[in-house]
């Protein structure tokens, strides 16, 4: 009997043999879990999560019940040890056995004490007996993904929403015995600050702390508004920390709110992947878990903004307290359920998010670990689809104040794009599905080591030469790469390589006529195209692109591009001045590879920028700048949303746009690129 | 009448201007046949129908992708339009479905597609369109007595309407047969769901369709 196993985040699945291992399991699969003590259960460093419930879009039911429990293998490790104990040669193997002994019954405790609840387990000895997927947490993984998300440069007048106020106050007397507060309110007047609030755990502090230091104080005051700190002595220090929460990733940046510098950055998966890959599938948990859904996805995304902000601020020798606001971007799926709002409306049309403006929340209210009377600052909403995220990186790259057209296209799980200048701007949400980042691809994987990242393909020879992640070498068809999978910057390497070469023509189709070893037909009907052969891999399998890749493909490029299309008709341009591609998948992918295939319109290549993960240098912008935050609210509710399902030619352009580079459109710029074959089938 | 021969003639015309997507000469093709005083049912059904079979093999076999398929759906409506009015209605149809997008879902290019497909086949399509709210799916079926449901989804939120929807349906008419399908949709989803099967294009479809309309007609007999 075989039962189904997925891996999260890697999204790697297969059948495997009952009985099998989850550990074994993930080493045919490559998915990387530290396993140092060699499946003896002693080192503990093996963790996974078994998650349960119904998971529609993976097409499983996970449970708990479908994995062994821990104790087998345990018990009988125990009990082979205490025989060996017992039949011990020397005091020194004995003591030496005891210790392991009571290693192992010390990691049982700690894992039936606290773990075992929480579905926690040693992945070496628990067993699979029904459908699984397994979360590999942070912790447990070899591999890292490799996360790209470097601040860029941002140009910001400093003006930052939580400032420092430095001031020395005289001490009251018989014939003036004013109050504290009173007193520190003076000292803002100065500074025009007045009609001010004070957080009221700070209030609790501000005699003590006026005294001890001898009225001598630093006070920080949020929006103008609200002290929400007050600190001993001149205190210059004033940090915050802004986040974008993508589907994927979560991206945090610490930085000096006196200079904008970023002190630290901080990465990490995003810890919901374990609940689905993709908004809608986290979305769908919450409906299908009524009751606790929404907290746990909430629970978990903050434990993981906990974790980023620990990490960030241990870098640069502060503590999370040090901060006193932090900013986050994400998209409306990610907004709502960082803010524990449900986002079952924003999963279905019309696709109402709960509000479009920017929210302020205290950060011990939402619990996360920060000052606790510091701010929690979440960018506004453009439309269902169009989230905070978009909104950081209109305030990063500010096309609504330029006189040129700009074609903003944001890739990620899903595409957003926005077009126009300074008069008017509209946006879109296209579904191009996970297959650009090497998702639902036969052999995609992840951006992580092993992942093939780049690909040629020499039209003479139709052989192809490739670089893997974490190696600067090209493939020669000879020499063992080590090779996993795909990522998505080499799927579209790949496929535009494959239409250049002439492999498959417009439509998507293979060219029958070429021949090839590389070149073939395992199933009918099938054709694939041999990246790699068995012998240079670390699978043991030729790594290929076959026709429903390339399917897959079309469809994802097809959606993007009849965005793009239908944005521009609508504001009747034929051309745009600038194409700014933002996501950090965005910076990975080859700009002329996309271009040859037909990922967006065509344009001189010069005027395509890569502007890296703007939707975090946008949550920077909005830390640094209390201004930047009024402009942000004004552009999200500015931006025109067009419904393209809703538009009436919309399913013609969407597959007109599916093929290469497209049905009807012509590609001056890179139309020389592309072989054209004596006797090529008709397209 | 039309010659047997220019019948013929005018078959294999409409097959190779809806396999090879000839707008244009679909529609001509077709005013051509009534002109002639050709049988509008047999063109429809040898020519049209016969047409988007060799198109749903050419699918299946990854020889056609989504615009082709549209494109030769184009050139199919462009003839059925001219045809229909002329075809007699005691003709018959082969069988009935009720086809709809779910609930907060806009998408419709698969539908579209099935549609086609059915109609081209001889079936009869109530199209509910998109965005179609659970109960209108019971209130057409209970009102066509249609044999077959088809849902629609393409998003996974959208999908889960289904779990509510199919004992809906099921509760009003026991014997009415569910199709679903959709990007999201797998086999576990039917039996989850309770549906009676998936497909996952519209070649693909209809047979499943023709197969459940067949057992239909086979239990009615036998009971």
């Amino acid at each position: 009997m075989e039962h189904n196993i997925i891996f999260q985040p890697s999204g790697r699945r297969a059948k495997v043999p009952h009985g099998t291992t989850i550990l074994n399991a993930a080493r045919k699969l490559g998915v990387g879990i530290e396993a140092v003590c060699g499946d003896n259960l002693t080192c503990g460093k093996c963790k996974v999560k078994i998650m349960e419930g119904e998971f529609p879009k993976e097409g499983i039911t996970s449970s708990l019940s479908h994995v062994t429990r821990i104790e087998e293998k345990d018990k009988k490790i125990i009990k082979d040890l205490t025989a060996e104990i017992s039949s011990a040669k020397s005091d020194e193997q004995r003591q030496k056995l005891e210790r392991k002994l009571a290693k192992i019954r010390k990691k049982h405790q700690e894992l039936a004490s606290e773990e075992v609840d929480e579905n926690i387990r040693l992945s070496c000895a628990t067993r699979v007996m029904g459908d699984v997927l397994v979360f590999v947490p942070e912790a447990s993984r070899t591999a890292e993904q490799i996360v790209s998300k470097a601040a860029g440069k941002i140009d910001v007048k400093i003006d930052p929403a939580v400032k420092k106020y430095y001031m020395e106050l005289t001490a009251p007397e018989l014939s003036d015995p004013v109050g504290d507060l009173e007193r520190i309110e003076a000292a803002l007047k100065e500074h025009k600050i007045e009609n001010i609030t004070i957080d009221y755990s700070v209030l609790q502090q501000v005699p003590d702390i006026l005294r001890e230091s001898d009225w001598k104080v630093t006070v920080t005051v949020l929006y103008n508004r609200e002290i929400i700190k007050i600190e001993p002595g001149k205190a210059e220090t004033n940090i915050g920390i802004a986040v974008d929460i993508g589907t994927t990733t979560v991206a945090g940046y610490l930085t000096d709110l006196n200079t904008g510098e970023v002190l630290a950055t901080e990465s990490m998966m995003n810890p919901q992947v374990s609940f689905g890959e993709d908004v809608m599938s986290r979305i769908t948990y919450c409906l299908l878990n009524e009751q606790s859904g929404i907290k746990e996805l909430q629970q978990v995304i903050i434990t993981g903004l906990n974790k980023i902000i620990l990490n960030a601020t241990e870098k640069i020798g502060m503590t999370p307290h040090d901060i006193s606001e932090i900013v986050l971007v994400g998209n409306t799926a990610m907004h709502h359920l960082l803010l524990g709002i449900n986002p079952e409306y924003v999963g279905a049309a019309p696709f109402a998010p709960a509000l479009h403006k920017s929210v302020d929340v205290k950060a011990e209210r939402i619990g996360i670990n920060i000052l606790p009377s510091g701010n929690v600052h979440v960018l506004p909403i453009e439309a269902g689809f169009v989230g905070a995220d978009n909104v950081g990186c209109l305030i990063a790259d500010k096309p609504h104040k330029r006189d040129e057209f700009t074609l903003l296209i944001d890739i990620g799980t899903n595409g957003e794009l926005v077009f126009g200048n300074k008069d008017k701007l509209i946006s879109c949400s296209t579904a191009t599905g996970p297959a650009l980042e090497g998702g639902e691809i036969t052999y995609g994987i992840r951006a992580a080591p092993g992942a093939i990242e780049r690909v040629k393909i020499d039209p003479d020879t139709l052989d192809p030469s490739y670089q893997v992640i974490g190696s600067d070498r090209w493939s020669d068809g000879k020499t063992d790469m080590q090779a996993r999978g795909i990522c998505g910057s080499a799927i579209i390497d790949v496929i535009a390589e494959m239409f250049k070469a002439g492999i498959i023509v417009k439509s998507g189709r293979f060219n029958q006529e070429l021949s090839s070893p590389r070149i073939r037909e395992r199933t009918k009907g099938i054709s694939e195209y041999v990246i790699a052969w068995a012998h240079e891999t670390a699978i043991d399998e030729d790594i290929i692109v076959n026709i429903k890749d390339v399917r897959a493909i079309q469809l994802a490029k097809g959606a993007l591009y009849s965005g793009c299309q239908i944005m521009m008709k609508k504001l009747g341009r034929e051309k745009f001045d600038r194409l700014a591609i933002c996501g950090a998948f965005g910076t990975h992918i080859d700009k002329m590879q996309a271009l040859v295939m037909g990922m967006y319109p065509d344009c001189d290549p010069e005027i395509i920028e890569f502007l890296g993960n703007s939707a975090g240098d946008g949550a920077r912008v909005a830390l640094l700048s209390v201004d930047s935050r009024c402009e942000a609210n004004e552009i999200a509710r500015k931006v025109e949303y067009v419904e393209l399902a809703l538009e009436e030619d919309f399913n013609d352009r969407f597959g007109e746009a599916m093929q290469f580079p497209h049905m009807y459109d012509k590609f001056p710029h890179t139309e020389h690129l592309v072989v054209v074959r004596e006797g090529k089938i008709e397209a | 009448m039309a010659t047997a021969e220019k019948e013929k003639e005018l078959i294999a015309g409409l097959r190779d201007a809806v396999i090879n997507y000839k707008i244009a000469d679909a529609k001509k093709l077709a005013e051509e046949a009534i002109k002639e005083g050709a049988d509008a049912y047999k063109m429809t059904m040898e020519g049209l129908a016969g047409g988007m079979e060799t198109v749903s093999e050419k699918f299946d076999n990854h020889e056609y992708f989504v615009p082709e398929t549209l494109l030769c759906a184009k050139a199919l409506y462009g003839a059925l339009d001219v045809l229909k009015p002329h075809i007699k209605s005691d003709s018959g149809s082969k069988g009935q479905v009720v086809l709809g997008v779910m609930l907060g879902d806009v998408h419709d290019l698969g539908k579209n597609l099935i549609k086609a497909i059915f109609e081209s086949a001889g079936w009869t399509v109530h199209d509910l369109g998109r965005d179609v709210p659970l109960k209108s799916f019971v209130e057409e079926q209970l009102r066509t007595d249609s044999d077959i449901v088809m849902l629609s989804a393409m998003m996974t939120t959208s999908m889960v309407g289904m779990k509510k929807l199919i004992p809906m349906i099921k509760e009003k008419n026991p014997n009415v047969k569910i199709m679903i399908g959709g990007a999201p949709i797998s086999e576990k989803t039917v039996d989850d769901y309770g549906a009676d099967t998936t497909a996952d294009n519209a070649p693909n479809a209809l047979r499943e369709a023709m197969n459940m309309l067949e057992s239909l007609r086979k239990g009615m007999v036998s009971a």
